[in-house]
């Protein structure tokens, strides 16, 4: 009898979790049906349909011709790849300094940290200084911005600690002096968490849209997430279809704005999505290992 | 260690120093630099020449000022709204996960269930438009089935706040229930033998065995998200805002981004995040001590 019982709640929290699973796959994999849908069935699909009606890459090619979407493209993978990579580097040197035993001045750098962590600067501050920087409407601000995030930094520091002590003391012996100790022995050491922290900081790069919105202003400087909320929110087309007369069939006529709107989102997710068994693997543990919350 | 000794360490380890450098500019250029001119707020703001002081005078205005407490009270809902309805999810969503000691079907529902946490606002506002639309969105088309007429959810002021609530849900739930499966896992296998042995059902394993072992996640997680009640979610807010919804959803970050980047109040919008800022550090200290003293887990 109990056995029965255990079976049927059991059969009971599996069609709930499935249930839950599929409120979050459906509209996702709705969105690609509806962008690889031929343009002129698009409005035969249904919200659960997540097949396409007949088959068409036409989307893509309006949305990557687009000569302002194939731009905001680029930025978005610049101020990620460059932006990564920069925070990358910051990130684990300063780590290093700081994980250095017997530093003077220590206490007083990560009171600043832990202060510079949960005090958030005003926007309108923040604005004035990219300004004075001469940095507005320039992509290299939203490479620098945050170029180096606290809990990144200090998740970065719990890893390095972990580096056993009597490996630098070695190199120490041989003559080697800390940058060489940075760049042979800790950065071959630590490409678990490099690959942690750089999944952090491109997923945080590559989703950053308030800052994107107020520190790039025009459209050449412009980045996905920014483009893609004209299109989402303010329900923008003329931008989206203005490249439509690339197309030289009589495709044109039959563009449907909901499915472009959907390739659109589709190539913002294609990164993350191609990213995240890396994702899943490294920023996962990441977390778990370093404890914090996102 | 005198001071001499100490000089004489610093010398020796200048190299370290100079390594530091790049991160003290940049935190000095994008932290401690907005941070400082945050004194604005208690400044007239002047394009030329200095700028004057003027006390509290901005602050004065902002608690006189109508707007200013709708927002903080829209904030504080949403906020709470959001601490008290969605809290309870991710431990359910864990106990339930923990049913599955088979990995694959846990495992495809993990994957599944993560993924919008590192989706952008606005592409998940981007599904949620399709997903709540009023002509083919499934939500509609399953109120349709039912008998009942379609519902724009999205223009009602009466659901706005419940969709901020349900999207934040359904972006979190999976991500969220990672710390609880793990404490979960971490339980002592023999303690379940030992109560199936004494006659426990699986009912009982988990009242009086799993949900004690969830205190101290449940209490740091909890405890946190009162420290960041201030955040009610801007990317969130203004991908689902729209002109007819807008007074239930604006809230102190998408106001000062109103008032200081679009009008060009500067101080006045520089008062209101000072407020929101200060509010936001005391919250967060003594919510991490408070942490730390119940459960030994702070917030860094």
């Amino acid at each position: 009898m109990a056995g029965r019982n255990f079976t049927v709640s059991k059969l009971m929290i599996g069609l709930i979790l499935t249930f839950i699973s599929l409120t979050m796959l459906v509209p996702i994999l709705n969105l690609f049906a509806k962008a690889f849908s031929d343009p002129g069935k698009v409005h035969l699909l249904h919200g659960y349909d997540i097949w396409p009606k007949g088959f068409s890459i036409v989307n893509f090619q309006v949305v990557l011709g687009n000569p302002i979407i194939g731009r905001a493209l680029f930025n978005s993978l610049f101020v990620t790849v460059v932006g990564t990579a920069l925070s990358i580097f910051f990130t684990t040197i300063t780590a290093y300094v700081l994980t250095r035993k017997n530093l003077v001045g220590k206490t007083p750098i990560m009171i600043v940290l832990i202060v510079i962590m949960i005090f958030e600067p005003g926007i309108v501050q923040e604005y004035m200084v990219v300004k004075d920087l001469n940095l507005l409407d320039n992509l290299w601000s939203m490479v620098l911005y945050r170029v180096i995030n606290v809990y990144y930094l200090i998740i970065m520091m719990r890893f390095i600690e972990e580096i056993p002590d009597s490996l630098l003391e070695a190199a120490k012996m041989d003559g080697a002096g800390h940058l060489t100790i940075f760049a042979r022995i800790v950065l071959p050491l630590s490409r678990i968490p490099l690959l942690t922290i750089g999944m952090f900081y491109a997923v945080m790069k590559w989703n950053e849209f308030f800052k994107s919105s107020i520190f790039l202003s025009s459209r050449d400087n412009t980045v996905l997430q920014v483009l893609l909320r004209q299109f989402v929110v303010e329900g923008d087309s003329a931008t989206l279809v203005g490249a439509a007369n690339l197309l030289q069939n009589n495709q044109i006529a039959q563009l449907d704005f909901g499915a472009l709107k959907a390739a659109t989102i589709v190539v913002a997710m294609v990164p993350i999505l191609m990213l995240y068994p890396i994702i899943l693997k490294y920023y996962t543990n990441g977390v778990m290992d370093g404890g914090i919350k996102e | 260690m005198n001071a001499n000794s100490r000089l004489r360490r610093m010398w020796a380890d200048k190299v370290l120093y100079v390594m530091l450098m790049p991160a003290a500019a940049f935190f000095a250029i994008f932290h401690v630099w907005p941070i400082l001119g945050m004194r604005l707020a208690f400044y007239e703001y002047r394009i030329l020449g200095d700028h004057v002081y003027v006390g509290f005078k901005y602050f004065k205005e902002l608690f006189g000022t109508p707007i200013f407490s709708q927002v903080l009270a829209n904030t504080l809902i949403i906020s709470a709204m959001k601490m008290f309805l969605i809290f309870p999810l991710p431990i359910l969503f864990a106990l339930m996960l923990n049913e599955f000691v088979n990995g694959k079907f846990r495992k495809a529902v993990q994957i599944i269930s993560y993924l919008p946490h590192f989706l952008s606002w606005v592409v998940i506002a981007g599904i949620w438009f399709e997903f709540l639309s009023k002509s083919n969105g499934i939500v509609n088309d399953v109120i349709r089935l039912f008998g009942f007429p379609a519902h724009d959810f999205l223009t009602d002021k009466a659901a706005i706040r419940w969709v901020l609530v349900a999207s934040e849900a359904w972006r979190n739930i999976g991500w969220d229930s990672i710390i609880f499966l793990a404490a979960i896992l971490g339980i002592n296998k023999s303690l379940y033998e030992a109560a199936y042995v004494d006659g426990a059902n699986r009912w009982q394993i988990v009242t009086r065995i799993i949900l004690p072992h969830l205190y101290v996640p449940m209490v740091t997680v909890f405890i946190l998200n009162v420290g960041f009640i201030m955040n009610a979610g801007l990317d969130q807010v203004l991908n689902f805002t729209n002109a007819s919804v807008n007074s239930k959803v604006d809230i102190i970050d998408t106001y000062v981004y109103r008032v200081g980047l679009i009008n060009g109040q500067y101080s006045f919008a520089t008062a209101a995040n000072l407020f929101k800022s200060v509010i936001g550090v005391i919250l967060v200290l003594s919510t991490h001590f408070l942490s730390k003293k119940l459960t030994s887990k702070g917030a860094w």
